[in-house]
């Protein structure tokens, strides 16, 4: 879900004041001490409440996130509340259940859950990517994602039949119809989003990624055989080719984040607002790397100090720049946060992303 | 922002109408403030106002009654004011003390600690002693049909007194136990999975042509059954699910902020902690099986002798590679402890 948000951080969307095109200061401004504390503190205290306390403690770590990255001398604000976060979960944790049931015990279930999953999905998509504009804001004005079920419904499902139709060729264009959807959607200050990358650009990166997958693959296959680990004898082999498809796997994965970061970012334009994301494959795949080794060796507690490197390395290759005045963001008396706080508690009001 | 005397903060003013701020500065006098601006002068009832949680050292926003905030540095003056969310309140103040996340560390490790060693098995035991095997059964047969259906089983190939002679072994074996009647034994040729057994939910014990085949009395297809009805015995299935499913839940609390990818990695340490778990069924389920066939005047040598001979069938070359993460204690282990078993 998260992956198809435009607001890929927390790092992004903004706005500041004077004229002329110029770049607006970013900076993260989070440690990795000061973050382990809240961090064990959190899971302490969600661990003693046997998970309830975990939507507490995604409102401390998400307003870490958000208020650790200044832009323009202004942190943003995270604003979302715990209550609907706890709904949120309620009801995808029952929808895991269901889906649990109807894989594992009730399987004639199968098609009814399919088919609601594929009416709900749109509206799980709308919802979701709504509450998180919402409830981020930056100088006291919300962001807000004006997306529909039925447009929502069409770019989802309509370019997904011509990817079907055209066995997966039109894959790119139908990622391409998506984001573009999301980015069109999302807004600030009476503004929204253009995203003028086209399907030919991500065609490329998703080509560039497959192709290296294949390669990679099938040179371990022949490296497995040619090393003299037949198919036969399956164990050692497996794990040959299971370790080589997994690094393989981690490669293409850096590669596609990076790519279509830099791509989606690159090519969107907010009012007078420009970005510009700098990520190399090769520095993710390191930071992915060590940040897996040293989690596995400290038995978890340096996860902590490898969200926080993650964060600090794309928010230092991240750049705004402004060609007018942040005044031509206007808010209204809906997109303030006081706004924003008055509608928790609303029924409707929940958090769909995990 | 530069130093300023005790009672006056610099702050930037956002009326949420424009992102562009006006430089303000609050002075505090008692039990009111006096917001100063080039477009803003006036004076706030303390009581009125509100402010931004404390996050790490992350400047807060001050809330006048309009709903216009204040931005500046987190300052002991803001204390004072009414704080948004008062449990987030509670839950800063732990955070930012060493101590206190020391004391959360020590906490987390040994609740996790005793958890895993004695809370979740205890947990999965209590669930097991309430939940009748007959709610398993359904499951195992849904198990076994999919395994037919997917050809990993075919029927089987043996002879009717071969059958009949080892069903009358494990008859003879389990009528004296609790799960008795639960009990069903399947002959099945499974050429691709080769000689094994296997204990499926709800009391269905499966045993393979290619495993009969391999032993050479009858002695010794029911040494391995007795191990398979501990493994019923013991309701390893239901525990297994209980067990593996909490785990599997505790590690995404911690885990639930790191990426889909390091998740992938995270992954690793769960598993092995699962692994154990499945160690300790098959641990137990032969001390059950010993005990069963010494109860019956069959020597658990017979086990020994058989599972050396599947041993030098298999050949030990992926067994030693795979120890670590092989759910089934190193073979060697176990036949030393039938032979063991054998001599007591």
């Amino acid at each position: 879900m998260s992956a198809l948000a435009p607001v890929g951080t927390p790092a992004a969307n903004p706005a500041p004041d004077s004229t002329g095109p110029r770049e607006l200061a970013l900076r993260f401004t989070g440690s990795a001490a000061e973050y382990f504390r809240i961090w064990i503190v959190n899971v302490c205290l969600s661990l003693l409440t046997l998970g309830i306390f975990s939507a507490w403690a995604k409102v401390r770590k998400k307003r870490y996130f958000y208020s650790h990255v200044v832009l323009d001398g202004t942190p943003f604000q995270y604003l979302g509340q715990p209550i609907p976060i706890l709904k949120g979960r309620l009801i995808a944790a029952a929808f895991l259940g269901v889906w649990y049931l109807a894989t594992h015990i009730m399987v004639e279930l199968m098609p009814i859950v399919l088919i609601a999953a594929f009416i709900l999905a749109p509206w799980v998509l709308v919802r979701s990517a709504a509450f998180n504009a919402r409830y981020s804001a930056f100088r006291n004005m919300t962001f807000h994602f004006a997306g529909t079920y039925w447009s929502a419904a069409k770019v989802l499902y309509g370019w997904a039949i011509i990817t079907l139709l055209t066995f997966g060729f039109a894959f790119s264009w139908w990622q391409q119809r998506i984001k573009r959807y999301m980015v069109g959607r999302s807004g600030y200050g009476g503004a929204s989003g253009e995203l003028a990358a086209r399907g030919g650009q991500f065609f490329k990166i998703y080509f560039i990624a497959g192709l290296a997958t294949m390669a990679g693959v099938g040179a371990a296959f022949g490296l497995a055989i040619k090393l003299g680990f037949s198919p036969f004898d399956k164990s050692s082999f497996l794990i040959v080719i299971m370790i080589v498809t997994y690094s393989v796997y981690v490669v293409a994965y850096a590669y596609l984040r990076a790519r279509m970061t830099n791509l989606v970012w690159n090519s969107t334009q907010l009012g007078p607002l420009r970005f510009q994301s700098r990520l190399k494959a090769r520095a993710l795949l390191g930071l992915y790397v060590t940040n897996a080794i040293a989690i596995l060796a400290s038995a978890g507690l340096l996860i902590p100090w490898a969200m926080i490197r993650m964060q600090k390395y794309r928010v230092e290759q991240f750049s705004v720049s402004i060609d007018g005045n942040l005044a031509y963001f206007k808010g209204s008396s809906t997109s303030t946060v006081q706004a924003a706080g008055a509608e928790v508690g609303d029924l409707m009001d929940f958090d769909l992303s995990l | 922002m530069k130093t300023t005397p005790p009672n006056t903060l610099t702050a930037k003013r956002y009326d949420g109408r424009s992102p562009v701020g006006e430089p303000v500065t609050i002075l505090w006098s008692g039990a009111t403030v006096k917001v100063i601006g080039a477009s803003i002068a006036q004076n706030y009832l303390l009581d009125r106002l509100s402010v931004s949680p404390r996050i790490g050292k992350a400047d807060r926003f001050v809330v006048l009654p309009d709903g216009t905030q204040l931005q500046c540095l987190d300052v002991p003056l803001l204390d004072r004011l009414r704080q948004e969310g008062k449990a987030e309140g509670v839950v800063a103040w732990l955070e930012q003390r060493w101590h206190v996340a020391i004391a959360c560390l020590a906490i987390t490790l040994a609740s996790v600690g005793t958890g895993y060693v004695y809370g979740l098995p205890a947990l999965a035991n209590q669930i097991a002693a309430r939940v009748p095997i007959e709610y398993e059964r359904s499951f195992g047969a849904k198990v076994i049909t999919w395994l037919d259906e997917q050809s990993y089983f075919r029927p089987t190939a043996l002879d009717d007194d071969v059958k009949q002679s080892i069903a009358t072994g494990f008859v003879q074996l389990s009528q004296d136990l609790p799960t008795a009647p639960h009990l069903q034994l399947e002959f099945r040729n499974a050429p691709g999975i080769g000689a094994n057994a296997l204990a499926l939910p709800g009391g269905i014990i499966v045993i393979t042509d290619q495993l009969i085949d391999l032993s050479e009395s009858v002695e010794e297809v029911l040494a391995v059954l007795a191990h398979e009805i501990g493994h019923v015995e013991h309701r390893h299935a239901l525990r297994h699910i209980v067990q593996d499913s909490m785990t599997a839940a505790i590690a995404a609390t911690f885990t639930s902020d790191v990426s889909s990818l390091t998740l992938a990695v995270s992954g690793v340490p769960v598993l092995l902690a699962q692994t154990n778990y499945s160690r300790e069924f098959e641990t137990e389920a032969d001390d059950f099986g010993f005990a069963l066939l010494k109860r019956h005047d069959i020597s658990p040598e017979h086990f020994a002798t058989f599972m050396e001979r599947l041993h030098a069938t298999r050949g030990d070359k992926n067994e030693r590679q795979l120890a670590f993460l092989s759910t089934h204690p190193v073979t060697a282990e176990r036949i030393a402890r039938a032979r063991a078993a054998a001599q007591q």
